[in-house]
C-alpha cells in the first residue's frame, strides 16, 4: 500500500470529521436523564436545554432511563458513538460507582459538557422535635443514644455523605439511618414524624422550612445562604466542618470520551450561553442550587476533586464495598 | 366569588377549554395502549410546553391525565391487555363480557362510573383537601407494610378455582417484584450476577406478556372459530342501572381517593382493593366475579378514577406528590415559576381551584368522548382471530419497548407471556402475580423501615401498632380478613349464629 494512498485515507477521513463536525447537528441529539421523571435532575436538564437548544440550532430528545443508581443510563451512554448525538443528563451518583461496588464505569470515561449547578445540604427536623438546632440534636442525641431516627437515601446518596462527614467530625453518632427512595419520600417521612432528621438538598426542603412543616438545624456550607439567612451554617457550631465544605451534589451535561473536540466545544458553547438564560438561573436561585456552569479544565478538576473528597470521607467512615486507592482515586491533599 | 372565578378560568378562556379537550382525547388512546403511560406523556410534555403559560400547559397536562386513568380500560374490555396498571381488576370482568357480546355495555358502564369515581374524587379534593391530606400524613411505614398486608389478602378474591394456586402464583410475583439491585442498600438480589437483572424486571413488561401475550397464545387454539357478534343496543346505561350501582360506587369512590392520596400509593392498588370490596359486599351478583360480573367493572373503575382526585391533595396541600404524575406536575410548576409546597394554596389560591376546575372540565370531556365512538371499537372485538392475534403480539412489543426503550424488556415481555401461557393452562390465575409484583416493594420497603425505625426489636414494633389507633385498625382488619378465609370462621359462625336460628 502506497503512502500516497494512506494520506488519502487520513484525508478522507480527516474531511468526514469536519464536516460532520461543520453540520453537527445534522440530526436530532438524543439526551438521556440519568433519574426519573419530575425529579431534581430532570427538572435542571428540561429547564436548561430548550435555551441550549435554541444556540445550538437543533433538538435534543429528552428521556428518562432509570435503574440501578443511573448505571443503566450511564452505561448506555457509554456504549453509544462518541459523535455527540447521545449526552448523558447526570446528577453526582457516578463518581461513586466504583467503590460502591456499583459499577465499573464513572465519569472518566465522559467528556463533561457543562456542570450546571450544585445544591447545599441543609439539616432539617420534624416541627416536634425536642431540639432546635443543631447543637441541641447533638445534646439530644448524647442523651439518648440509638434513638434518633435520621433519614437516608441508600449508600451514596446525599445524607450518606452528610452522615458520614458528621461522624467524621463529631465521633461516631448513634443514631438509626432509616432508608428511602429519594429526599422526596423521606421528606413526606419527615412530616409524618416516621424519621426525626433529614439532611435533604436546600432545594427540597425550602418550601417546608418556609411554611414551618419542618425546622432547619444547619446549612452544610461555610457561610448562611441568602434564601435563608437565619439558618446558621454547620462550621458555626464546629469548625472541623470547614475541612470538607462547601460540599454538595451538582447536575451535569456529558458525552463519551473520543467525541470530536469541535462537537464538544460547540455543544459546551450551546450549554454554556443556554445556561445564562435568566429564566435558568432565576429558577435555580429560587430551588437554592449554586449556579456553576463550567466546562473543559474546570470541569474536570472540579470532578477529580469532588471524587477524591468524597470518596475518602465514605471510605473512612466505613460504608464503601472497595476502596479508592484501587481505583487510583488520590487521598485529597496527597 | 374569587373562588367561584378561579373554577371558572377555564371557560373564560376558549383556548384552554380546547386543551383540556384535547389532552383528554389523547389521554384516552395514551392510556389505552400498554407501555404509552400517562407519566411518560406528561414528563414529554414538560419539554414540550416549557415556553407555554403556565395555565395552558397544566390545561394539557390534567387533561391527559384524567383521560389517560380511563383509556386504559379500553383495551383491558377489549382485548384483555390492561392499557395500564390500574386497569388490570377491569380487565377480570370487562373481558368476559366483551366475549359474551356485551363489549358495547362494559365499556359504556366503564365510562359512566369512571366519570362518577372521578366526581367524587375532584369533590373530595375542592372540599376537604387539607383534612384528607393530614390523615395521609399519619400513615407511618408500619401502616404501609399493613396495608401491603391487607392487598396481599386480595389473592383469595382474584384467584378463581384454587386458592393453592392462586397464593403460589402471588409469591412468584412478589419475588419477580424483588429482583434487581434493592432500592435500599442497592444489595443485588436474585441477579445470578447478570447485567439485564441488575435493573429489574419490569412490571409493565411482566403485565403485557402475562395478559397480551398469554391471549394471544391462547386463542391460536381456536383461531378459525368464529367470533362473536356484538350487541350494539343498550351502551349508555339506564338510569336504573346506575341507581343500582350508587352505594357501591360511593364506596369504592372513597376507597380510591384516600389510597390516591397516599403518598406511596395510587390508582392501582386502589383499583384492586375496591375490586376485592365489591367482592365482599356484593351477596348475589347477578353473574358471578370473574365471569363477567358488572360489579366487578364498577369497584376498580370507579376507584381508579377517583384516585385523580386524592392524588392532587397531597401534591396541591403539601407539595408532596400522590403518585408519579403528580410528581411530574410538580417539576412543571416549578419550570413555570411557582414554588409548590404548603404555601401554594395560601399566597396562590387561585391556582388550585383553577386545578379542581380543570379536572372538573376533563372529567366531563372524559364522558363525551368515552361514549362516542364506542360502536367502533367493539367492532375490533368482531374480526377475525388471525387479524387480531398478530394484531395484539405488535402491541404488547411496542408497549414494553416503550416503556423505557430497552429491547431486554421485550424479552422479558415476551417470556413472560409463553410463561403466562402455560400458567393458564394449568389453572394457575395470573391477577395474583400482578399484585405480588406491584406490591412487593410496598411491603418489602416499608417493613425494613418500620422494623429498623424500632432498633429491629418486635417487641417494640408490635407496641407502636398497639397504641397507633391507625396502625390497630389496619391490623384488627388484616387479621379479621385472614381469619374469614380460614374454615375457623365458617366453624365459628355456624357455632354462634347456627344455634341462634334453630
Amino acid at each position: 500500500m502506497s503512502l500516497k494512498f494512506l494520506g488519502t485515507i487520513a484525508a478522507l477521513g480527516l474531511s468526514a470529521t469536519m464536516a460532520t463536525a461543520q453540520n453537527y447537528p445534522s440530526k436530532e441529539i438524543q439526551g438521556i436523564i440519568q433519574w426519573g421523571a419530575g425529579g431534581s435532575t430532570d427538572t435542571v436538564m428540561r429547564s436548561v436545554t430548550p435555551h441550549a437548544e435554541a444556540v445550538l440550532g437543533g433538538t435534543v430528545v429528552m428521556q428518562n432511563m432509570t435503574g440501578a443508581v443511573g448505571a443503566i443510563a450511564l452505561n448506555h451512554v457509554a456504549g453509544s458513538p462518541a459523535d455527540g448525538y447521545t449526552l448523558l443528563m447526570g446528577a453526582e451518583n457516578p463518581m461513586l460507582y466504583k467503590i460502591m461496588g456499583l459499577g465499573d464505569k464513572d465519569y472518566s470515561e465522559f467528556v463533561p459538557i457543562n456542570i450546571l449547578a450544585r445544591g447545599t445540604p441543609i439539616l432539617v427536623a420534624n416541627k416536634d422535635a425536642p431540639f432546635d438546632d443543631y447543637a441541641g440534636m447533638m445534646a439530644h442525641i448524647a442523651a439518648n443514644p440509638g434513638e434518633l431516627r435520621i433519614g437516608s437515601t441508600g449508600p451514596g446518596g446525599v445524607p450518606s455523605v452528610v452522615t458520614a462527614m458528621m461522624n467524621t467530625v463529631e465521633g461516631k453518632l448513634d443514631v438509626i439511618a432509616v432508608p428511602y427512595d429519594g429526599d422526596g419520600p423521606a421528606l413526606t417521612a419527615l412530616q409524618s414524624g416516621a424519621i426525626d432528621v433529614m439532611p435533604a438538598v436546600l432545594g427540597a426542603a425550602i418550601e417546608g422550612i418556609r411554611a414551618g412543616a419542618m425546622k432547619p438545624l444547619a446549612l452544610f456550607d461555610t457561610q448562611a445562604s441568602d434564601k435563608l439567612p437565619d439558618v446558621p451554617a454547620v462550621t458555626s457550631f464546629n469548625e472541623g466542618y470547614a475541612t470538607y465544605l462547601p460540599w454538595g451534589p451538582f447536575f451535569g451535561v456529558f458525552v463519551p470520551k473520543g467525541t470530536p473536540d469541535d462537537v464538544v466545544a460547540k455543544l459546551s458553547d450551546a450549554y454554556a450561553k443556554g445556561a445564562e438564560h435568566p429564566d435558568f438561573t432565576s429558577l435555580m436561585d429560587s430551588r437554592g442550587f449554586t449556579m456553576m456552569a463550567i466546562s473543559g479544565d474546570e470541569a474536570e478538576a472540579f470532578l477529580t476533586k469532588w471524587q477524591q473528597g468524597t470518596a475518602w470521607l465514605l471510605h473512612d467512615a466505613g460504608l464503601t464495598k472497595a476502596s479508592p486507592e484501587e481505583f487510583g482515586i488520590a487521598r485529597p491533599g496527597e | 366569588m374569587d373562588t367561584l372565578l378561579a373554577i371558572l378560568t377555564i371557560f373564560a378562556q376558549p383556548e384552554l377549554l380546547l386543551l383540556v379537550g384535547a389532552g383528554t382525547f389523547a389521554g384516552i388512546y395514551i392510556g389505552a395502549i400498554p407501555g404509552l403511560s400517562v407519566t411518560m406523556a406528561v414528563s414529554i410534555l414538560i419539554s414540550f410546553t416549557f415556553s407555554w403559560d403556565v395555565y395552558p400547559a397544566i390545561s394539557l397536562m390534567v387533561g391527559i391525565y384524567m383521560g389517560g386513568v380511563y383509556g386504559g380500560s379500553r383495551t383491558a374490555i377489549l382485548l384483555n391487555i390492561p392499557g395500564a396498571p390500574s386497569a388490570i381488576a377491569t380487565a377480570m370482568d370487562g373481558y368476559p363480557m366483551a366475549q359474551r357480546g356485551e363489549a358495547g355495555q362494559a365499556i359504556g358502564v366503564t365510562t359512566v362510573m369512571s366519570f362518577f369515581g372521578g366526581l367524587i374524587g375532584i369533590l373530595v379534593l375542592a372540599l376537604a383537601a387539607p383534612f384528607v391530606a393530614d390523615f395521609a400524613l399519619t400513615f407511618q411505614p408500619r401502616d404501609y407494610m399493613l396495608l401491603a398486608v391487607l392487598g396481599i389478602l386480595l389473592v383469595g378474591s382474584l384467584s378463581t378455582g384454587s386458592l393453592a394456586k392462586g397464593i403460589f402464583a402471588g409469591a412468584l410475583g412478589i419475588a419477580i417484584g424483588a429482583v434487581g439491585r434493592d432500592p435500599l442498600t442497592f444489595t443485588p438480589r436474585f441477579t445470578f450476577d447478570l447485567q439485564i437483572m441488575e435493573g429489574g424486571i419490569s412490571f409493565i413488561a411482566v403485565m403485557i406478556g402475562m395478559f397480551g401475550v398469554s391471549e394471544a397464545l391462547l386463542q391460536l387454539q381456536n383461531v378459525n372459530l368464529k367470533s362473536v357478534r356484538q350487541k350494539i343496543d343498550k351502551i349508555v346505561p339506564s338510569f336504573g342501572i346506575i341507581r343500582k350501582y350508587l352505594p357501591l360506587s360511593l364506596q369504592t369512590s372513597t376507597i380510591g381517593v384516600i389510597i390516591g392520596a397516599l403518598p406511596g400509593t395510587g390508582g392501582d392498588i386502589a383499583a384492586l382493593m375496591a375490586y376485592d370490596h365489591a367482592k365482599r359486599v356484593t351477596k348475589n351478583p347477578k353473574v358471578p366475579f370473574g365471569k363477567g360480573a358488572m360489579e366487578g367493572l364498577v369497584a376498580p373503575e370507579t376507584a381508579n378514577n377517583a384516585a385523580v382526585g386524592g392524588a392532587f391533595i397531597p401534591m396541591m396541600t403539601l407539595g408532596i406528590p400522590g403518585d408519579a404524575v403528580t410528581a411530574i406536575m410538580i417539576g412543571a410548576l416549578f419550570i413555570h415559576g411557582l414554588n409548590p409546597g404548603p404555601m401554594l394554596m395560601i399566597d396562590q389560591p387561585d391556582m388550585f381551584w383553577f386545578i379542581v376546575g380543570a379536572l372538573m372540565t376533563a372529567n366531563v370531556f372524559m364522558l363525551i368522548f368515552g361514549l362516542t365512538g364506542i360502536r367502533i371499537f367493539t367492532r375490533i372485538v368482531e374480526m377475525p382471530r388471525s387479524v387480531i392475534i398478530p394484531l395484539i403480539l405488535l402491541l404488547s412489543i411496542v408497549g414494553a419497548y416503550a416503556v423505557n426503550n430497552r429491547i431486554s424488556d421485550v424479552y422479558w415481555m415476551l417470556g413472560f407471556g409463553v410463561f403466562g401461557y402455560f400458567m393458564r393452562h394449568y389453572g394457575y390465575p395470573l391477577g395474583p402475580v400482578i399484585l405480588g409484583v406491584i406490591l412487593s416493594r410496598l411491603l418489602d420497603d416499608n417493613w425494613r423501615r418500620a422494623i429498623i425505625s424500632e432498633r429491629e426489636d418486635l417487641g417494640r414494633f408490635f407496641e407502636g401498632i398497639v397504641t397507633s389507633p391507625l396502625s390497630l385498625v389496619l391490623f384488627t382488619s388484616v387479621i379479621l380478613i385472614f381469619v374469614s378465609q380460614t374454615p375457623l370462621w365458617t366453624a365459628l359462625k355456624t357455632r354462634i349464629f347456627g344455634k341462634a336460628t334453630s
